[in-house]
């Protein structure tokens, strides 16, 4: 019976855990702010490894307004970590990240 | 007289077309090196030909440039120059000039909305891989070592850009400093892809110990990038000081290359 619950608890906060990893990852549509994006020229790299990140699914960048769309495919989240990462690794700065409103 | 005055002109004619035309975004400098080393300036080929014309001489000279990015801070790359020299009353002559390797580390960089300073300090290093003991000569036949600062303010809407470098030459040369000042401005709006056309006016200089004198060039350019890895440039520099001797001074060099993203 001891060894019942137990493995009850560990399932249940293996669930828990898996729910919570789910709230932190990023999904939808998403609006990053970006430092240093001054040339178009220089932007490729930055889509580059963008597109590198696993569940982007649509790069759009506007130069213009210094932010970059992405677009995450339905069902899957991404790790906000890993796309400040990914921007600072193409030589910019990354400044907020925000949800779009898809509708 | 009329060689300064067709020098103001060009002055003139380019000053007001970018006073007059509303652009917004541009890209590396024809004749002066930039602090950003990405797209392009990354992980690339680099090529163009000057057309040089001299009193004496004419000369054509097709450098390939490969720079390559261990990170986005750190850059190595080398460059090799073919070179043709057709001089007045002797052969002309061709092949492989001074081969040079360098590599560039960011030192600083400050991101802005739409904006970013950056520098970077700069080693090249010259081997004299082209034949010296022609004449012509195709290269120096001196090894030479050059430390330079490159600086470059870029916003979305115009890039000023600055190389200061001290060159020192083995085999007897004289030492010089390096110096390349330039300015640039957009003509079509931004946007990602690019499809861009750029002016530049640049001020490229070198001022040669040993009594020698200072070379400095007025070097207007226009630039077109079209898609994610391909540009197109041309310029043109034209002597407002020569230190050569007047039978040996340059007329003019004209510029047009090509650089390609291959990464």
């Amino acid at each position: 019976m001891e060894k019942m619950i137990l493995m009850m608890l560990i399932s249940l906060s293996a669930l828990a855990v898996k729910a919570q990893d789910t709230e932190n990852k990023l999904n939808g549509t998403l609006k990053i702010e970006i430092d240093g994006l001054s040339c178009p020229f220089c932007a490729y790299g930055l889509e580059k490894n963008l597109s590198k990140v696993e569940g982007v699914q649509t790069i759009k960048i506007d130069v213009e307004n210094a932010f970059v769309l992405l677009t995450i495919f339905e069902g899957m989240g991404v790790n906000e970590a890993t796309i400040r990462k990914n921007i600072k690794d193409a030589g910019f700065t990354p400044r907020s990240i925000t949800k779009e409103n898809d509708g | 007289m009329i060689l300064k005055k067709k020098k103001a002109h060009i002055l003139l004619a380019f000053i007001i077309l970018i006073i007059s035309v509303k652009g917004k975004a541009q890209g590396p400098p024809i004749f002066t090196d930039t602090p950003i080393m990405l797209g392009l300036e990354g992980r690339g080929i680099r090529t163009f030909g000057n057309i040089i014309s001299k009193e004496n001489a004419n000369a054509y000279v097709q450098p390939v440039v490969f720079p390559f990015n261990i990170s986005t801070k750190w850059q190595v790359g080398a460059m090799a120059p073919f070179i043709s020299i057709s001089p007045d009353g002797f052969d002309s002559r061709s092949g492989i000039g001074d081969v040079r390797v360098f590599t560039k580390y960011q030192i600083y960089k400050k991101d802005g909305k739409a904006k970013t300073l950056r520098g970077l300090i700069k080693l090249t290093e010259t081997f004299p891989t082209g034949n010296s003991t022609t004449n012509p000569g195709l290269g120096t036949g001196a090894y030479q070592t050059t430390l330079s600062l490159v600086n470059g303010y870029v916003t979305t809407k115009y890039g000023i850009y600055g190389e200061f470098g001290y060159n020192v030459a083995g085999n007897g040369l004289p030492d010089n400093f390096v110096y390349n000042i330039a300015v640039g401005y957009p003509l079509l709006p931004q946007k990602y892809p690019p499809n861009q056309l750029n002016l530049f006016l640049e001020l490229n200089g070198s001022y040669v110990f040993d009594q020698v004198g200072n070379n400095l060039f007025l070097s207007p350019g226009i630039q077109y990038i079209v898609g994610r890895k391909l540009l197109f440039e041309s310029g043109i520099q034209i002597p407002l000081d020569d230190s050569a001797p007047i039978d040996q001074q340059v007329n003019y060099i004209l510029r047009i290359g090509t650089r390609i993203l291959i990464f």
